[in-house]
């Protein structure tokens, strides 16, 4: 079964912008796959959909569909716990005044006792090599910091597919190291949209090229991403690593 | 404004906690009707834009600067409820990480500014705005109610000190409410262009209120309010010159500060007790009518001044 | 970030720091009480106070010079009210009650905030049923507090950068520009968070 199933999917945003035009699509499950394209392409108006944030309400014969379920009003709650959502900007996601809180904010919303509440922060702060750091206040926290607690505020709802907006911008290239292997060690299905193609060559086996709302190219990583013409057309470029031919890790 | 732990007694003290907290609980019920969830970060978010505003120094002269207060630019643009708990929020934080403003003079300082300066002050925004339409009427009201706020909150800060007889009545009134009549222009012009650099930016942040339905009752209660604030005000200083006044410590104090209050105070603020009128108790309140109808004009012309062009006939 | 020196201290370890956060609320509370309660004539009370004050203080490792500080920096705001307390029949007595209850006070809230993290705070008040909004609105101020003075520093000095001559008119529209760009930004920041909190299961 796949994981996301998306049929002729449009979102206009109340100010009149037109984000998506009919986008139809599929995510295997088990799978990593890439969302790419220039700025203002999409990519964060079609990750919102994917567990129900957008749209208010769907047209008929489009349908967004996560393991076969269509998402709509009835089945945020497992929705919303089957797709882990990590958002661009970290100082958006952790809203709590500690890290603790922040990490507990969800495992909280789906009932979870106090105490087993207790232990799945303590499990997600060791996933992510930052046991002890319950006490912070996000303020406290270096970028890199910010990030893995963002991750591990939403591995902590324990989503099977994992679904990531620019998680390595802003980051230096020693926690943008890090941050990848965490993200190769999580068995969800993932999703990530980015700029940083090198990261993109490396995690993902399949790739979704956005622009103005369509996709306009969609296969293999690293033919898609070999293809210069393409990648010029859209706003990017033929990945460094892939240019010279020596396949990291 | 902002009052320490030390100069309200405990009755002072129970009876503005008690007040503030009947005002929080009423807000909180009222936000509760209306506020979509949708809306509720926003709440939080308002209150640490205050915060922050708060810290953005604007020069006066002479190396001094002034800032924001916030309590109507809040009401304005997020709605009356939603402003109580805002300045509340804000007072807590300033109370337990800042020491600014006591613990337990709290209740005593969100009343004055939570619950007088923001209730009021909205309830004049909203008579005003009543009356003169269009954005330009929407600036010139947040600017009079801006001041108005102020000064109410100063006081009722002035009457609560009195009350607790820390100092007299008959000259922390005049003292608070005359430094705040000058401070409250400070606050009427930052608002006001706060306003309209939102006006020029997002119109429609502006256009609607957040709350759009439900808020009817809570206006009217906050106009109810407003008049009774405004009579006591312009009342209390003959008030207080009477035994039956609105507090004891001009009885036992009448006769000295009466005698004291021309030769031996140099007047806090010469020009706010008018010469030639013998009672300072008359003289307070027409200098602060007085005051009050100067910083309506004043209000008029920022608003002609300042308001953008293009959005002339905005809403209504 | 640059302003995390605001509650700095509040993240010591020292048995102060240590001690149940509402246990600290109580007794600061009752601290405060005392000394506003405590009768004038009876200087002994509160020299005890200050004494176990300076005691708590000495305990908790909090740098003196720092307590001092701020204490000193207060206390204007004090001095302020307490000078109107002076016109008035006895007013030098009423205003040396006022400045020493009013120091002790500041000095009980000074220890509080630096040996207590706000965090611990909400979570008391969590617990003592204060109503949901009203927590959430502090945790989120508290939260959001040091990004938008960052954000605040950022545009002022952008600002500032690009800024040569200007009159003080000119001054006061650009400083209220920026502060309306910050609350538009707030405004558009609270919408992406409302989506990180639904995203995560949240339910109002």
């Amino acid at each position: 079964m796949n994981a996301v199933e998306i049929q002729h999917l449009s979102f206009r945003y109340p100010n009149g912008t037109e984000a998506l035009r009919a986008i139809s699509c599929s995510v295997a499950e088990g799978s990593c796959v890439g969302l790419i394209g220039p700025n203002g392409a999409g990519k964060s108006t079609l990750l919102l959909h994917l567990n129900g944030i957008l749209p208010e309400t769907l047209g008929k014969e489009s349908y967004v569909r996560i393991f076969g379920e269509p998402v709509g009003r009835h089945n945020l709650d497992t929705i919303r716990r089957t797709v882990g959502l990590l958002f661009q900007n970290p100082d958006d996601q952790l809203f709590c005044p500690t890290v603790f809180e922040d990490i507990a904010f969800g495992p909280q919303q789906f009932g979870l006792s106090a105490r087993a509440v207790n232990t799945k922060v303590q499990d997600t702060l060791k996933r992510v090599g930052l046991c002890g750091f319950e006490q912070k206040s996000p303020h406290h926290l270096s970028q890199g910091e910010k990030r893995r607690i963002c991750l591990a505020s939403v591995l902590a709802c324990e989503p099977r597919i994992l679904v990531l907006d620019e998680p390595t911008s802003d980051l230096d290239p020693r926690s943008r190291r890090e941050f990848k292997i965490l993200l190769r060690q999580i068995t969800a299905t993932k999703i990530i949209a980015s700029h940083d193609l090198d990261m993109i060559a490396e995690l993902c086996d399949h790739v979704l090229v956005l622009d103005g709302g369509t996709i306009v190219a969609e296969g293999q990583t690293i033919k898609l991403l070999n293809d210069e013409a393409l990648m010029l057309a859209h706003g990017l470029e033929r990945p460094h690593s892939l240019r010279h031919l020596h396949p990291h890790g | 404004m902002h009052i320490p732990d030390g100069f309200l007694d405990a009755r002072t003290l129970t009876l503005t906690t008690g007040l503030s907290a009947t005002g929080i609980a009423l807000a909180l019920w009222n936000l509760r009707r209306i506020l979509p969830p949708r809306q509720i970060p926003l709440i939080g978010l308002t209150a640490a834009f205050v915060f922050a505003a708060q810290m953005v120094n604007f020069p006066v002269a002479g190396g001094t600067s002034g800032h924001l207060l916030g309590g109507v630019l809040a009401a304005v643009l997020v709605g009356p409820s939603a402003a109580v708990v805002v300045i509340t929020a804000v007072l807590i934080v300033q109370a337990f990480i800042f020491a600014d403003g006591g613990v337990l003079a709290l209740g005593a300082n969100i009343f004055n500014m939570a619950l007088v300066g923001t209730i009021g002050g909205y309830g004049i925004y909203w008579l005003v705005r009543h009356v003169v339409s269009g954005l330009r009427g929407q600036l010139m009201a947040a600017a009079f109610a801006a001041w108005c706020s102020v000064v109410l909150a100063a006081s009722s800060c002035a009457a609560q000190l009195a009350f607790s007889k820390t100092a007299a009545w008959g000259l922390v009134l005049p003292t608070m409410a005359g430094v705040h009549m000058l401070i409250g222009i400070g606050e009427a012009l930052i608002t006001t262009l706060v306003l309209v650099a939102i006006a020029q930016t997002r119109p429609e942040l502006l256009a609607e209120p957040l709350p759009v339905n439900g808020t009817h009752a809570f206006e009217r209660l906050a106009f109810g309010l407003l008049i009774a604030i405004g009579l006591s005000v312009f009342v209390s200083p003959f008030a207080s010159s009477k035994p039956d006044g609105l507090e004891h410590v001009a009885r036992v104090q009448q006769f000295e500060y009466k005698t004291a209050e021309k030769p031996i105070v140099p007047a806090p603020l010469p020009d706010y007790l008018l010469p030639g009128i013998r009672s300072p108790a008359l003289a307070t309140a027409l200098a602060g009518g007085l005051g009050t109808v100067l910083m309506f004009g004043f209000a008029f012309l920022l608003a002609r001044t300042v308001a953008p062009k293009q959005e002339g006939s905005n809403n209504r | 970030m640059h302003h995390d020196f605001i509650d700095r201290y509040s993240r010591l370890n020292s048995p102060v720091h240590r001690l149940p956060t509402g246990l600290k609320l109580i007794t600061a509370l009752a601290f405060l009480l005392a000394t506003i309660l405590l009768p004038a004539p009876w200087i002994g009370g509160f020299a005890l106070i200050a004494f176990i004050l300076l005691g708590l203080a000495a305990v908790s490792r909090i740098p003196p010079g720092f307590l001092a500080s701020r204490l000193l920096m207060l206390e204007p705001f004090v001095l302020g009210i307490a000078i109107l307390s002076l016109f008035q029949p006895g007013g030098g007595k009423i205003f040396f009650l006022l400045l020493v209850r009013s120091t002790l006070c500041l000095f009980s809230v000074l220890l509080l905030s630096n040996t207590t993290s706000f965090a611990d705070i909400l979570r008391v008040l969590k617990r003592c049923r204060i109503p949901g909004l009203l927590v959430t609105t502090l945790a989120l101020l508290y939260r959001y507090l040091f990004v938008l003075i960052d954000e605040l520093e950022r545009m002022q000095r952008a600002r500032a950068a690009r800024t040569f001559r200007s009159s003080r008119w000119k001054t006061w529209q650009v400083l209220a520009a920026i502060a309306g760009q910050l609350f538009v930004r707030s405004t558009e920041r609270a919408e992406r968070i409302y989506a990180a909190m639904c995203a995560r299961g949240w339910k109002a």
